[in-house]
């Protein structure tokens, strides 16, 4: 077994871990392994991390905590709980895709490299087009845009992307066809 | 609606946008731009070719400042732009309104609810007074005066173009770099975007992979070579008679012709597009 085979199977049976442990210790200790691996880059995969999540944990939180407020619960914990699993999730995504070559670690599985190119592809030309998005409304900006022009940037890019991904799956799927892949 | 000046063109005329001795890596690993160095001169129509992967797109982000480059500077008028000098409001505003960038992907540029709102976004964060006025003076200019009441999404490809053009020469910017401008255009609207382009009194660099195209588009010609080192720098007439630089830029190609029964191969462009 390769190395980056070895390192896809380690990191489902830590998901997989992540996802069954209830004790925040736990969940924590995970964290700082995590973090340990990380090496140097320890601080920016953290930074990176609480970033992503901050705002969809954030109204997770609150609304957890507002919901156990009337209910007389003490929502500590599970607060606790909640958020360090899913740091700990994010954390070891962003350490297995920075480190492991994905391409070597499915070169078992034709299906599944295939698979993994179209996704690939796909994520690459729209990180291209996401920065020409980014920086075509920093180009047109004269002073720092207000918040309702970088909503609309955001919808745009975004309804950008859907009608874009829609027709780049068609386009795939049709290729795959006419190369044979489907055998309906 | 204030006049634009006509600018004295040429090599005397003073430098508006300079790169030196610019490098860049995307990531600290992939080499973008290998040592360029050149100076826009106000008025000036310059072409940059350079086959796919170039570097032609970072090379005209850079020069408007969206990206800082690894190594080297960039000078817009006597003054070095850098991340950290554009947070101060004044040269912010002042180098966003007179260099002005049209990306590859117009739907990039597009995100107001209609095309009036779209052409007025520049003016209206300046709070300039006669922004009605300007938007339809360039929205007639490039032709898409119909349109000020539809979304830009639901335009065509040129249209959307046009769109993003009237959106940034509304704003009446001394510098505008085009990135692949004519990429989303039929004939006729190629046509009539280099006419437009030549009538503007402007500094433009224009980039383009498309030889039968770039002489319409100026009579400098930057060169950009696969090893992304700046290979050529002169009038576009000496370049398009020397075939070993375009060669060596991979701008030409030889493939077999065939005349009747005569079969024979040689380096050359096609006029396509």
């Amino acid at each position: 077994m390769n190395r980056d085979r070895a390192a896809l199977f380690a990191y489902l049976a830590a998901v997989l871990a992540a996802s069954w442990l209830h004790d925040p210790v736990w969940l924590a200790a995970g964290l700082a392994v995590t973090l340990l691996a990380a090496g140097g880059a320890a601080s920016s995969l953290l930074r990176r991390s609480v970033l992503t999540v901050l705002a969809f944990n954030s109204v997770i939180s609150l609304s957890y905590a507002a919901l156990a407020w009337m209910q007389h619960i003490m929502p500590w914990e599970t607060l606790l709980r909640i958020n360090l699993r899913v740091v700990l999730l994010t954390s070891l995504t962003f350490l297995f895709i920075a480190r492991v070559n994905l391409f070597r670690a499915l070169d078992f599985s034709q299906n599944l490299t295939y698979a993994l190119g179209l996704a690939y592809s796909q994520a690459l030309t729209f990180r291209r087009a996401h920065e020409d998005f980014r920086l075509a409304l920093a180009s047109r900006s004269l002073k720092r845009p207000r918040l309702i022009d970088r909503y609309r940037a955001s919808a745009a890019a975004a309804a950008w992307f859907i009608e874009k991904a829609l027709h780049a799956a068609t386009q795939s799927a049709q290729a795959l066809r006419s190369r044979g892949f489907f055998h309906d | 609606m204030t006049e634009m000046r006509y600018r004295i063109v040429g090599a005397d005329a003073p430098p508006m946008l300079q790169l030196v001795d610019v490098q860049h890596r995307y990531g600290g690993k992939v080499e973008v731009l290998r040592d360029v160095s050149l100076t826009l001169h106000a008025g000036e129509k310059s072409v940059l070719l350079g086959c796919n992967g170039s570097g032609k797109s970072t090379l005209l982000k850079i020069l408007n400042g969206l990206i800082a480059p690894t190594a080297g500077r960039v000078i817009y008028q006597n003054e070095e732009i850098t991340p950290a000098r554009l947070k101060a409001p004044a040269l912010h505003r002042r180098f966003r309104g007179e260099v002005a960038l049209l990306f590859q992907n117009p739907d990039a540029m597009l995100f107001n609810p209609t095309v009036f709102d779209e052409i007025a976004f520049g003016p209206r964060q300046l709070g300039v007074p006669d922004i009605e006025a300007r938007v339809h003076h360039w929205a007639e200019q490039v032709g898409v005066g119909a349109h000020l009441t539809r979304p830009p999404f639901a335009l065509s490809g040129g249209e959307k173009q046009k769109v993003c053009l009237a959106a940034l020469l509304v704003l009446e910017p001394k510098v505008l770099l085009l990135d692949e401008p004519t990429a989303s255009l039929d004939p006729r609207s190629t046509g009539w975007l280099i006419d437009f382009l030549a009538s503007l009194p402007v500094t433009t660099l224009t980039t383009t992979h498309n030889l039968s195209l770039a002489p319409e588009l100026g009579n400098r010609a930057l060169v950009l070579g696969e090893d992304h080192h700046l290979i050529y720098d002169g009038p576009i007439q000496a370049l398009l008679g020397d075939m070993e630089k375009l060669t060596a830029a991979n701008l030409v190609h030889t493939h077999r012709h065939r005349h009747g029964n005569i079969e024979h191969q040689h380096t050359h462009v096609h006029d396509w597009q």
